[in-house]
């Protein structure tokens, strides 16, 4: 046996360990090529995913006649603020932010109460009942009406045109997280249930006092989908929302984009030039900002969504 | 507040019953009778979800009859005139149907095989990786763009192809590096299924890895010691061992895409793309040509019968699929 670096006395202790004693210190004693080729190769990956996030980043805070000239920047030099001090100053940032937080905050909270409620009420087995509302949530991952039926629907009867309602009814129950929710909330014990029960519980006290504290786990990662989701929706807005006033983050981005007048529109006249430019880098970073913050600590909700989703379904 | 129905034990809910009492209690479990007040209450824990499906879901189902009539607004869904077959035929009639058809499968089977393929070398690579301080950060690098809106995506996309401000851009500099002359990306249709194939790489080549990882976590230990007992090196063990035994979750993957293929990703298609024609021969899918066609002409009915064969069509692959991806795994029942 040859040197024991580091990494493989870990594996040799977490992964080896039930196996026969001799099988531990025969495999994997030393760095194999596949594992240089493997971290390489990740590595590579990693920047490629990396690098045009940074270069966002980088020209958000680089000069406008350099960004003008380029096009882009791998380090800001030379550096500036411009552009970030003009979102704080113009108001038309704060509304679309207050557009955006208000779709997806009160867009989650409605997907969480309902998504949780019916992905009970198929968990809990009730004759017949359960194995309908199984075939209502199923249906429509295999067929939808699409888009024009929903546009009519919106536009001409329930008449929700430049209401932020119709960006989250629409998207406020998803099949696949119902379905997520029903293998989690099959898996409950069902003594809990029956003692609840038992101690003369009804149906929607055991869910709200017992089920709920329970899932808390599951309903977290539901959220996560839901609030992602709803944070970077664009279409739906596109579709229903045409007062710039009511403009979602996404959706100003993309007006931002679209037109060099509309980013000049964003900026107080008092500003001497304005860093145009810039400034669709800088909305850029200030679009992603939430999703930054909270991926740390989303991410392994994240895994273990997709990893139930994968083996349960 | 409880029913006399239930059961004698209720009286008493503080004191669990005597040991005695505990096998009826269980056969009860199993064979539990559902009261119409219970049955009420489950039904009203869904009926958030259910009003929401029924209006959002079933109802434009129903307004899908909207691709046989000429639909006006001023009718309503209800009072325009039925046309038969007519929308149908205009589509394709319209010399549009066969390139945006095309474009449609061609594009998702480009995605489908190039991010599974991506997939299923980062995760058989990543879990070569065992030191928790390499694995953890590289996860999380490749896992983000997923998360990243399709807004973002364009943004980044112009930044590297034709600068933020339309002079100059990323790849343009590094062609000049090269001595290669510039390419005017957004005028040039040729390249770009290429393009928004290396865009859904970025996009979910870490999302596919995290589903493959799990698959491969469950792959019992011995499997590995027994290689490994036969003097297999890891290479070996990574092409012999880990890629086959990946296979049943690949198949699932590939048939889930496949029934998936009619429909085309318009969020990212279109934050890219967006109206700019030059690039429509190779990038315009059934969605994003729908979409343009509701809002340039607002031709309600021409659009629905489009939605309506997309749904179809998509309806029996989606079907197909699922039952041969059944075949392939009982354990996953849905999805």
């Amino acid at each position: 046996m040859t040197t024991t670096i580091s990494r493989d006395s870990r594996q040799d202790q977490s992964r080896a360990s039930a196996g026969s004693p001799a099988a531990a210190p025969r495999r994997s004693s030393r760095t194999e090529p596949f594992t240089i080729v493997s971290l390489i190769g990740v590595g590579a990956f990693a920047l490629f995913c990396l690098i045009p996030l940074w270069m966002i980043l980088a020209g958000s805070l680089t000069d406008e006649n350099k960004l003008s000239v380029d096009g882009y920047s791998l380090w800001p030099s030379p550096f500036s603020l411009k552009a970030y001090s003009a979102i704080v100053a113009g108001g038309a940032l704060w509304k679309a932010m207050g557009a955006s937080l208000f779709i997806t905050i009160i867009g989650t909270t409605i997907s969480l109460v309902a998504t949780a409620g019916i992905a009970w009420a198929i968990a809990r087995r009730v004759p017949r009942l359960s194995t309908s509302l199984a075939v209502v949530g199923y249906v429509p991952m295999l067929f939808h009406g699409g888009l024009v039926p929903l546009y009519i629907l919106v536009t001409q009867y329930l008449h929700l045109q430049d209401s932020w309602f119709s960006v989250i009814l629409p998207l406020a129950v998803a099949p696949f997280l119902v379905f997520i929710g029903v293998s989690f909330l099959a898996q409950l014990p069902k003594e809990i249930l029956e003692s609840a029960r038992v101690d003369g519980a009804g149906e929607l006290r055991t869910f709200f006092q017992i089920v709920l504290p329970l899932s808390k786990p599951i309903l977290a990662v539901i959220g996560l989908f839901y609030a992602v989701a709803y944070w970077n929706e664009w279409f739906m807005a596109l579709l229903f929302i045409t007062d710039p006033e009511k403009f979602p983050m996404q959706l100003v981005l993309q007006n931002l984009i679209a037109s060099v007048s509309n980013a000049a529109g964003m900026i107080p006249a008092s500003s001497d030039v304005a860093p145009v430019y810039q400034l669709r880098l800088a909305l850029t970073v200030v679009t992603m900002l939430p999703i930054l913050f909270a991926y740390p600590f989303a991410q392994r909700y994240f895994v273990k969504g997709l990893t139930l989703g994968a083996t349960k379904g | 507040m409880t029913a006399p129905a239930q059961s004698p034990v209720l009286q008493t809910p503080e004191h669990a019953p005597a040991p005695a009492g505990r096998t009826p209690r269980r056969l009860r479990m199993t064979a539990q009778r559902w009261r119409l007040r219970d049955r009420a209450g489950v039904l009203l824990l869904a009926l958030p979800a259910l009003t929401l499906l029924f209006v959002f879901a079933y109802m434009p189902m129903l307004g899908l009859v909207v691709a046989f009539k000429a639909f006006n607004i001023t009718d309503g869904v209800a009072g325009s005139p039925w046309v038969g077959f007519d929308n149908f035929t205009f589509f394709f009639t319209s010399g549009d149907a066969g390139r945006v058809l095309l474009n449609t499968v061609g594009l998702n089977t480009l995605f489908l095989a190039a991010t599974l393929l991506s997939g299923l070398l980062l995760a058989i690579m990543l879990n070569e990786i065992r030191s928790k301080y390499l694995r953890k950060p590289l996860q999380s690098a490749i896992f983000f763009p997923y998360f990243v809106s399709p807004i973002v995506v364009s943004v980044i996309l112009q930044t590297l192809l034709s600068g933020v401000g339309g002079s100059g851009g990323a790849v343009n500099k590094m062609l000049g590096f090269f001595s290669l002359p510039d390419v005017s990306w957004y005028t040039e249709p040729g390249p770009w299924p290429w393009i928004l194939t290396v865009v859904k790489i970025w996009q979910l080549g870490g999302y596919t890895s995290v589903i493959f990882l799990a698959a491969i976590t469950a792959i019992p230990e011995e499997v590995y010691e027994a290689g490994a007992l036969d003097g297999a090196s890891r290479a070996r063990m990574a092409l012999h061992i880990t890629a086959p035994l990946l296979r049943p979750t690949a198949a699932i993957l590939l048939v889930l895409g496949v029934g998936r293929i009619f429909f085309g990703d318009f969020g990212t298609i279109y934050a890219i793309v967006g109206d700019n024609g030059t690039l429509f021969p190779t990038t315009d899918v059934i969605d994003t040509y729908v979409f343009r066609a509701l809002r340039s002409q607002g031709d309600f009915g021409m659009t629905a019968a489009i939605g309506l064969f997309q749904s179809v069509v998509g309806f029996l692959l989606i079907s197909v699929a699922t039952l041969i991806s059944r075949r392939y795994s009982r354990e996953s029942s849905l999805i």
